[in-house]
């Protein structure tokens, strides 16, 4: 079984253990209160910043709120061999005011590469960089508006290559545009967002500056089903660029995948998500999907301790 | 000289960064809408609030109870912790009318509504 498959495996059996948590933390409620409860006595508001995985709700939290959190991202499989990259964040975060939260992250990256095509071998875990994450709420979701629209910036700066682990001396930000709605009142949940991100990165071994971008177009579809347990299926459309301006195109990959987010209390929250990439095409290379620019599959895990 | 100019364009992605979120609108100075709650027994009183919609609102809350309550509302999107007698004071943005829930996320059976008009 190659690593990619066995990782992938691997974070569906967390989900599923997880579910069961989730269904357990349901079902042994107390049961002081022997009232019918209506839909929507059990149904609060509910915050979708995680709601739907790889792709961001519109919420940014609570004036006051904050949080520590570890965030998993991982990329696993290019064309051949085996390939795994495991980047850890560890994050503060603090919302501001009602319009503005703003996170500060760690990274620490992992990578086990063997027999790719067109990369070295490579088994290391190095610290790779920091970032900051900037929201601002510009629309709130309530009774004033069934959208919630949101602007984000997420500048970074790395020393290591995310995808090869060679080092490097690189500054991005990744820009989001987040919309998102309630089809059914605290139960149903969609977003969309619009991504672009420009890159100037110098390899170690090239001194070269090079300039890329990429542009992403992501959709997301939650459902709570209890008041602290939700499943979603989300979708990300990626283009590859040279030039920070989408000046050469490189390649696209279509990913497709489930979310879970579980609030174990109202202050600790599970979420999690996995994509495979269902269509694609690199450049120069008449084999389908873009293993060049994108990776087969990506997962992530958030845990956030609220204090 | 180039990699002068590719570092300035870093640097020039970091700037755009922080001007987006510097170039907050500015608020207008409104004098604010007062509301009292108190919260006894684990219940706030009153359960319901009421306040004028499009004017800033202050929501003061006071604790009677000797166990401390955190004010949570994620509507009005705001949450501050009230010590075990204490008291705290909330500024809320101006507000579309509708019904605002709010709750002590300490004591979650614990809530109330603010109902904007």
């Amino acid at each position: 079984m190659r690593i990619g498959h066995a990782r992938a495996y691997l974070l569906a059996a967390l989900c599923f253990v997880a579910t069961g948590f989730a269904a357990h933390a349901q079902s042994s409620q107390p049961a002081g209160n022997t009232t019918p409860q209506s839909v929507a006595d059990v149904f609060h508001e509910a915050e979708s910043k995680y709601m739907f995985g790889f792709i961001d709700g519109a919420d940014i939290g609570n004036e006051g709120e904050k949080a520590i959190e570890y965030e998993a991202t991982g990329s696993f499989q290019k064309r051949g061999g085996r390939y795994s990259a495991i980047e850890h964040e560890l994050e503060f975060e603090h919302v501001l005011t009602q319009n503005f939260a703003y996170e500060l992250s760690a990274h620490g990256i992992q990578h086990s590469i063997s027999g790719v095509e067109g990369l070295d071998d490579r088994n290391s875990a190095q610290f790779s960089g920091a970032s900051a994450k900037l929201r601002y709420l510009i629309i709130g979701r309530g009774p004033g508006s069934p959208i919630g629209l949101t602007v984000s910036a997420e500048p970074e700066w790395s020393r290591i290559d995310g995808t090869d682990g060679t080092q490097v001396q690189a500054y991005a930000s990744e820009f989001r545009i987040v919309a998102d709605t309630e089809l059914i009142t605290n139960r149903l949940y969609a977003a969309l967002n619009l991504i672009y991100e420009p890159e100037v990165a110098k390899p170690a071994d090239t001194g070269m500056w090079e300039r890329s971008s990429s542009v992403g177009l992501g959709a997301g579809l939650t459902y709570r089903i209890t008041p602290t347990f939700a499943m979603g299926v989300a979708a990300e459309y990626d283009r590859a660029y040279d030039g920070l301006r989408l000046q050469t195109f490189n390649g696209h990959a279509l990913f497709v995948g489930p979310t879970l987010q579980i609030n174990f209390t109202g202050k600790v929250l599970l979420a999690a998500a996995f994509m495979a990439q269902v269509a694609g095409h690199a450049v120069d290379d008449p084999r389908p999907l873009d293993l060049t620019n994108f990776e087969q599959y990506r997962a992530n895990l958030k845990l956030e301790f609220e204090f | 000289m180039k990699r002068l100019l590719i570092n300035r364009c870093g640097l020039g992605i970091s700037a755009l960064t922080l001007a987006l979120f510097v170039l907050v609108p500015v608020v207008r100075a409104e004098d604010a809408v007062t509301v009292n709650i108190s919260i006894k027994d684990h219940r706030f009183q009153p359960a319901e609030l009421h306040a004028p919609a499009g004017k800033p609102i202050v929501i003061v809350v006071k604790n009677l109870d000797p166990a401390p309550a955190e004010f949570e509302s994620n509507m009005l999107r705001v949450e501050k912790v009230v010590t075990g007698g204490g008291t705290i004071s909330l500024r809320i943005r101006p507000l579309d009318p509708g019904r605002y829930r709010f709750f002590d996320d300490f004591h979650q059976e614990t809530q109330g509504y603010l109902v904007v008009q």
